[in-house]
């Protein structure tokens, strides 16, 4: 779900599990895909700190 | 088989999943039970469950895996005599697996099922679109179930097995068998027989000759902790891939078919914003999850306020949850570019479905294929569209005219 959201931000390993694509902070301009990403994932696995 | 069905006289106290009604649009009786002072309902009916309709609760339920388990995940009891005999213990892993198995088992297969890894079946998907779409365009009308849906995750499933696609129509029989007419127990044992046994003729054939990049093939030399895999694992993951990857998203499309060919403005609406397709997929997955699974209780224990005993039945509803309109806003809507969804048309937890990429990728690539080549269709009659329910809800019979 998060890499549909946000694929710039969310992809995933060999085994099908989202990982973090980025180190660091969340560019400005994909912070929209990103929050929209946290509040898509069936999961509540992801976590935005400001 | 004929029988007399006893009128449901509470739907709190005596829901019936296989009541026609129900069976159609189960949708009005979810709500019902949501609204009610008992938000989990109780059925005696085909020995017992529980109800869950609630989104909150439903995905509570599923994190539970140690309360909830999966020693039975089908919406009825087993069939007389399942687990008995030379492949009695031949199951479905990993979902009917618990931890700690359940690791393993699941780890094996998800390889398989990655983005990366189900991206390669996009063309072959597209390519059997078209040719189904091929044999109908010049018709004028189609049987968007039964000519088109039917016949998509069937192909790709076996592709992705290595098992003869000449053989859909008995795979699509057998899986009917064991999930539809899930109340005839006869039909169950002769499904479950057929399918074990293709498989071990499959595996021994391939004991013989071993294949290169074939999943049976890869799956049976797999070891884990220095022991190559037990038979019963490699039969039940095969068993699970067609019975699970079938049925199920064949009435995903199906019920997506359906939406479309009443929805003109939602037709237009992805024809001129293109971009919208992954969250217009995953709204249409909520809309119309297909999949019911069940759970059984560890211990004896109170889950909101209901007496739940060990060995109980609870039915994961994640087509209720997913029109609670505690968590979804108009949750009866097609919203095709909803902004918060997190439906759980795959579940929820450790059990959540390891196919979820390929099934999103068969929808989104038969309604695509679909509304490029007959942009325009309609129901032929509303009133004559019959429904698959209780485990799996989706549309048998949706003749369309275009």
């Amino acid at each position: 779900m998060c890499a549909i959201a946000a694929p710039e931000v969310f992809g995933s390993d060999e085994m099908g599990n989202a990982i973090v694509l980025i180190d660091g902070d969340i560019p400005a301009e994909l912070q929209a895909k990103t929050r929209r990403a946290e509040s898509n994932c069936p999961e509540r696995a992801i976590v935005i700190t400001d | 088989m004929t029988e007399v069905r006893k009128p449901v006289e509470d739907l709190l106290t005596d829901y019936d999943i296989f009541e026609p009604e129900f069976v159609k649009d189960p949708y009005p009786s979810f709500s019902e039970i949501r609204e009610s002072k008992c938000p989990i309902a109780r059925t005696e009916r085909y020995e017992g469950s529980w109800l869950p309709t609630r989104y909150e609760d439903v995905v509570a339920i599923a994190q539970e895996y140690e309360t909830f388990t999966s020693r039975g995940i089908l919406v009825v009891p087993p069939f007389p005599g399942q687990g008995e005999g030379a492949y009695g213990g031949v199951t479905a892993p990993p979902i009917t697996s618990d931890p700690p198995d359940h690791h393993w088992h699941r780890r094996l297969i998800l390889p398989v099922f990655s983005p990366q890894s189900v991206a390669k079946f996009e063309q072959g998907t597209r390519d059997l679109c078209n040719k189904l779409i091929d044999e109908v365009i010049d018709k004028g009308t189609a049987d968007a179930a039964a000519d088109y849906a039917q016949h998509i995750p069937v192909r790709v499933i076996a592709t992705l097995l290595g098992v003869p696609l000449e053989m859909e129509s008995d795979f699509t029989a057998w899986v009917r068998a064991a999930l539809e007419n899930i109340l005839d127990a006869e039909g169950r044992k002769w499904a479950r027989k057929n399918i074990i046994e293709f498989f071990l003729a499959q595996v021994a054939e391939r004991k013989q000759n071993p294949r290169e990049d074939d999943f049976i093939t890869e799956l049976m030399n797999t070891e884990v902790e220095g022991k190559v895999v037990p038979i019963e694992y490699v039969l039940g993951v095969c068993n699970l891939m067609l019975v699970a990857g079938v049925d199920t998203t064949w009435s995903a499309i199906g019920s997506c078919m359906w939406h479309m060919a009443q929805h003109p403005e939602h037709r237009k609406q992805l024809r001129d914003n293109p971009e919208l397709w992954p969250t217009a997929i995953e709204e249409l997955l909520r809309m119309y999850a297909p999949v019911t699974m069940a759970r059984i209780v560890d211990h004896d224990v109170e889950f909101q306020g209901c007496p739940m005993k060990a060995g109980d039945r609870v039915l994961m509803a994640f087509p209720a949850a997913n029109r609670d309109p505690r968590q979804f806003e108009n949750p009866d809507e097609v919203i095709l570019d909803r902004e918060h969804n997190r439906h759980v048309a795959f579940g929820s937890g450790i059990h959540r479905c390891a196919g979820s990429n390929l099934a999103r990728l068969e929808v989104r690539v038969a309604l695509q294929t679909w509304l490029e080549r007959i942009p325009e269709f309609e129901l032929v009659d509303k009133t004559d569209v019959t429904w698959a329910g209780g485990q799996v809800h989706g549309p048998r019979k949706c003749l369309v005219k275009f």
